[in-house]
């Protein structure tokens, strides 16, 4: 049995110690993922760790064990955040599990939705623009476009799924107070899937050009950066290109990891590393979306504390 | 003669889920199907793709729907957008820049006039503009309206004749009707 330990703060940085833990892909053991003391998961910590579990249960492999976490607050809103739902499907979960669907938490835009096909992105964008046009301009502070324009993003990150992964995917959305990076409410939008990443998606039409420098860096940079896409469409590239162009707008913040590299467009509030190659490989792709709000003076209306996932998980947000 | 085609019921005729919304490339490519069905069966030289009851519309299904028609549609054949919200505008306006194209809009009621999305240049606005506000004419008649040389106005109605922004027979520019 190989164990790894969920960290106890599961965002997109700590994903990559989870992708140390699972060690050369694909494990040779059965996995078990050690959530007992995590405190707080990311909308990306969620999809992500679906994500590995089902990159295991498709190449085969016995299905995962998850020891869910110990504190009955987290694991609570862990099943508000819809994580449950689709972990049961995929893990042999350990600990006590919420039975009942639980009310979502007020934070949680979006819960855990699976994203296999052109109707689940009309299902995920249809039902986020009422909840989301509340959160992006009154307590984001965004102009009143933005709801259209968040789902616009939204909709073109979950149809890279559909189009490019050759497998389903996940997303989530979740709005907070992340204190710690940013000292704000953000609304950060997470889309992981177990698809083939963008090294591969994107090695017939690029590879050539790159020779040796080939790899999971370059293939991001060229969809990021460059725009570039698996098809030869001159309308094609347009999906990336656009959400780039709202969260310059936004001062926002796009990161897609896939294989073992991860690439950021990194605003000036943060101080990430825009490109970090030679990481643990994780299966498939995730990307995050991070939308601030736009003032920078805290506003009573925007600086409630959602709901938490543990006595100490909030304050390292 | 004119054909109109209003896409909020072409959506809903093409999916099986309930939404006003034009999302994803294969919503779109489903939507343009039905488009050029239409526009195959019908001598009208011109077709209004009515947006009055989409509404959200996506850059991957603008590029589906609108670009990719435009790129088929034989050279006499003329689209106009009709109906279109300030953020469908806006989507249709960025996918259709990047490919050089260009089409005629106009806005939801109370939005304005008709107007280039795409691909444009601050001369085709202004002949474009022009020609609007005059109705039917040649580059002689917009010529000293605009304060322009002959030669550059007639350059403009020709580009935007190129585009089939408008009309244009033996040396005359017209609107594109719109009713």
């Amino acid at each position: 049995m190989r164990v790894v330990t969920v960290p106890h703060y599961l965002d997109d940085k700590a994903l990559d110690a989870v992708a140390g833990g699972l060690g050369p892909w694909p494990p040779e053991e059965r996995v078990l993922f050690d959530a007992r003391a995590t405190r707080w998961a990311s909308p990306y910590g969620f999809t992500a760790l679906l994500t590995a579990a089902q990159a295991l249960r498709e190449l085969g492999l016995e299905a995962p064990r998850l020891a869910v976490p110990e504190d009955d607050e987290v694991r609570s809103y862990w099943g508000k955040a819809g994580f449950f739902r689709h972990a049961r499907e995929l893990f042999e979960l350990h600990g006590r599990v919420p039975r009942r669907p639980p009310a979502e938490a007020s934070d949680v835009l979006l819960p855990v939705t699976p994203v296999r096909a052109s109707e689940d992105v009309h299902a995920v964008v249809g039902g986020i623009q009422e909840h989301a046009a509340r959160i992006l301009t009154s307590e984001l502070g965004l102009e009143t476009a933005a709801t259209m324009r968040f789902s616009m993003a939204l909709s073109e990150a979950c149809q890279n799924v559909v189009e490019h992964a050759g497998t389903g995917g996940w997303v989530a959305v979740h709005s907070f107070n992340w204190r710690v990076r940013l000292g704000r409410r953000v609304v950060v939008i997470a889309v992981s899937d177990a698809g083939v990443g963008f090294r591969q998606s994107l090695e017939a039409a690029e590879a050539r050009k790159h020779g040796d420098r080939w790899g999971d860096a370059t293939a991001l940079e060229a969809a990021l950066i460059h725009n570039v896409s698996r098809f030869r469409d001159p309308g094609r590239g347009q999906g990336l290109a656009a959400i780039k162009r709202y969260l310059d707008m936004w001062k926002g913040k796009i990161s897609i990891r896939s294989g073992t590299a991860r690439l950021a467009i990194v605003p000036a509030w943060d101080d990430d590393t825009p490109l970090e190659d030679g990481l643990p490989y994780f299966p498939g792709a995730q990307v995050q979306i991070v939308i601030p709000e736009q003032e920078r003076e805290k506003r009573e209306q925007g600086t409630g504390e959602g709901e938490g996932q543990g006595r100490g998980g909030r304050g390292n947000r | 003669m004119i054909l109109t085609i209003r896409l909020g019921e072409v959506l809903r005729e093409t999916l099986t889920v309930r939404s006003r919304d034009l999302l994803t490339r294969p919503t779109g490519a489903a939507v343009r199907s039905s488009i050029e069905e239409a526009i195959a069966a019908t001598p009208c030289p011109t077709t209004l793709l009515d947006f009055e009851a989409v509404g959200l519309i996506d850059f991957s299904c603008a590029d589906e729907v609108v670009a990719k028609l435009l790129r088929r549609t034989e050279a006499d054949q003329y689209v106009v957008l009709l109906g279109l919200d300030d953020t469908q505008a806006e989507a249709i306006d960025h996918v259709l820049a990047r490919q050089d194209l260009a089409v005629a809009a106009l806005p939801r009621s109370g939005g304005g006039g008709c107007r280039v999305l795409g691909r444009t240049t601050p001369d085709l606005i202004q002949a474009f503009d022009a020609l609007h506000a005059l109705g039917e004419g040649n580059a002689e008649r917009l010529a000293p309206r605009l304060g322009w040389t002959l030669e550059r106005t007639a350059d403009a109605l020709h580009t935007l004749a190129l585009h089939r922004l408008v009309l244009a027979a033996a040396g005359t520019y017209a609107p594109l009707p719109l009713q």
